[in-house]
């Protein structure tokens, strides 16, 4: 497993877990929603886009 | 018309046109017992879908989630972060398990855990924990139906006739069509849950607060702190949450019928292409919880079930035919669900429990009989259960996640880690799965630790995982190499 895929695999843990620590708070609002909550949707786009490159480089190795 | 008429007439059509779409792939061709059991092997990217989302989408996501936010605020927020984590998981996991099974002719869980190890007794094990923890989870989304329907029908069906009804239906186009049935009715799920859930979850706040910022202010105002944890609880704080994100992901993709799932898709391919996107259908849980929050505002006095904070929120802003909707789309939410965790049961109970213990000798064509006889008898037994003794099951159902999770090693550890040994996995499993009772039958969930507040399951797969892997290292390495390079082909 390369280390691109490894760093990849943790990001989004990092955020929706460990950065659960430091987003627990109401304020600000962000598109209108409390702040943890926005963590956690934002959360979920990064996971979306970790993943997405993970596969394109999974993707690409296989063509080669 | 009046409005139980209403309602009444649309929840009929939903369930009634679903199942007949479910019976459909059974009667249009005479399925093999691989077609019935893990579709063939032949899902491609569609089917695969939905039959991977529409395990998210239960009913306990659609009214549970609305509830929590009612009754809990802040902590319901975990809801939107295990999935994606899970996914992730997913990527990696699915698509190696599924070359296992296609190589090795498996077609449930613990097919696989007894291949991986070599060992019948693990297998046998494996099973019987994992029908353990699935009746109970396919009981309550048989009590969640009866409540849905008796709720959006006004009363007028008695919970009792609505499962025996639906459940009936679920039972027949399960034996009839298998695998193929359920993803053909997931899909009609997906959509109309979907339709139901970003309708609602953008109207009503907006109807009543004009917007999502204004619901917002309007609940701090009304709740100070409730927006972040522990919301309105005393123990659901940073430390549970993370704990919880965590046991819940690691956790996901250890419910046995998922495994059967994966087993369903053509090629790996498809799984990892799926695990890239089935993120983005998390969000759809926001609208849940927007839901969950308005009713909490709009909605007194304060209900004493919170779970049906959706629909009395909607009973109370729209006429007959939006509970209707909301009727029929939860019916489905919980029929479908229900469908996989009935093929998947009676699968690993009559393969795994019965065909490896007593049954040894079977024929193959009996056993495909057996199997098919058994999804209506495990119905009647769940059936049974809701009807004569709703809360014997309980204790079970606290512990269902948790349980289930404790696989987490055995399933991952066996596929990707070549000393995984089978006195490591039992030992794990064993020390895991004493960890979970021990905790929730002593209600010590979220167990206080050093001033945290940790998800009880959470700690017990810690304490598995060490297991696994210190006895694992002692002993010397078992593994067939044949297994292990089927998940890996690239590093052949």
């Amino acid at each position: 497993m390369s280390i691109a895929k490894v760093i990849l695999t943790l990001i989004p843990f990092a955020w929706t877990i460990g950065g659960i620590s430091f987003a627990n708070r109401t304020r600000p609002f962000v598109l209108g929603v409390p702040f943890l909550m926005f963590w956690m949707l934002a959360g979920i786009l990064l996971a979306f886009i970790c993943l997405m490159v993970m596969y394109k480089l999974d993707t690409d190795r296989q063509k080669h | 018309m009046s409005n139980p008429t209403i309602a009444l007439i649309i929840i009929a059509i939903f369930i009634v046109g679903s199942a007949a779409v479910g019976i459909a792939p059974g009667l249009r061709q005479k399925l093999s017992f691989e077609q019935w059991a893990v579709g063939g092997r032949n899902f491609g990217r569609a089917m695969n879908w939905f039959i991977l989302a529409g395990e998210i989408y239960t009913a306990f996501a659609f009214m549970g989630a609305a509830g929590w936010a009612y009754s809990k605020g802040a902590p319901v927020f975990y809801a939107l972060g295990y999935g994606c984590l899970a996914y992730i998981v997913g990527y990696y996991l699915l698509p190696a398990m599924s070359p296992i099974g296609r190589r090795f002719g498996l077609m449930t869980q613990a097919d696989l855990v007894e291949h991986i190890y070599d060992s019948r007794v693990l297998g046998v094990l494996t099973a019987f924990i994992g029908v353990c923890f699935m009746l109970p989870y396919l009981q309550l989304q048989l009590m969640g139906l009866g409540l849905i329907i008796e709720t959006c029908s006004y009363g007028v069906i008695p919970r009792t006739t609505a499962m025996i009804i639906a459940f009936g239906l679920v039972a027949t186009f399960v034996s009839i069509s298998g695998l193929k049935g359920v993803a053909a009715t997931a899909i009609i799920k997906d959509i109309v849950m979907i339709v139901a859930v970003v309708y609602f979850g953008v109207y009503l706040p907006v109807h009543y607060f004009g917007s999502y910022g204004g619901l917002f202010e309007a609940v701090e105002k009304a709740k100070p702190g409730l927006l972040m944890l522990p919301g309105a609880t005393k123990n659901m704080d940073v430390s549970w949450m993370m704990s919880t994100v965590a046991l819940t992901s690691l956790g996901f993709y250890m419910w046995p019928h998922l495994t059967a799932n994966s087993f369903s898709a053509r090629n790996p391919d498809v799984l990892k292409h799926n695990a890239v996107f089935l993120p983005l259908y998390q969000i759809c849980l926001l609208f849940p919880i927007l839901i969950g929050f308005t009713a909490l505002l709009v909605i007194q006095p304060a209900l004493k079930t919170p779970d049906m904070a959706f629909m009395m929120l909607v009973q109370k802003t729209f006429p007959g035919w939006a509970l209707g909707m909301v009727g029929g789309a939860g019916a489905l939410a919980c029929m479908i669900p229900a469908a996989d965790l009935l093929l998947a049961t009676s699968m690993v109970f009559t393969r795994n429990v019965y065909g490896r213990t007593a049954g040894t000798n079977t024929a193959p064509a009996t056993m495909a009989k057996l199997t098919k006889g058994v999804v209506l008898f495990l119905a009647v037994i769940a059936l049974m259960l809701c009807i004569f003794s709703p809360g014997m099951l309980v204790n079970l159902l606290l512990t269902g996640y948790s349980g289930v999770s404790q696989f987490f090693p055995l399933l991952v550890l066996g596929v990707f880690w070549r000393r995984a040994n089978k006195v490591g996995a039992f030992c794990g499993l064993a020390v895991g799965e004493f960890l979970v009772f021990y905790t929730m039958l002593n209600k010590m969930d979220p167990l206080p630790v050093a001033g945290m507040n940790l998800n009880a399951g959470f700690l017990a797969l810690v304490a598995n995982m060490i297991v696994f892997v210190v006895v694992s290292l002692l002993m010397a390495p078992q593994r067939s190499e044949s297994v292990y390079m089927t998940a890996h082909p690239v590093e052949k």
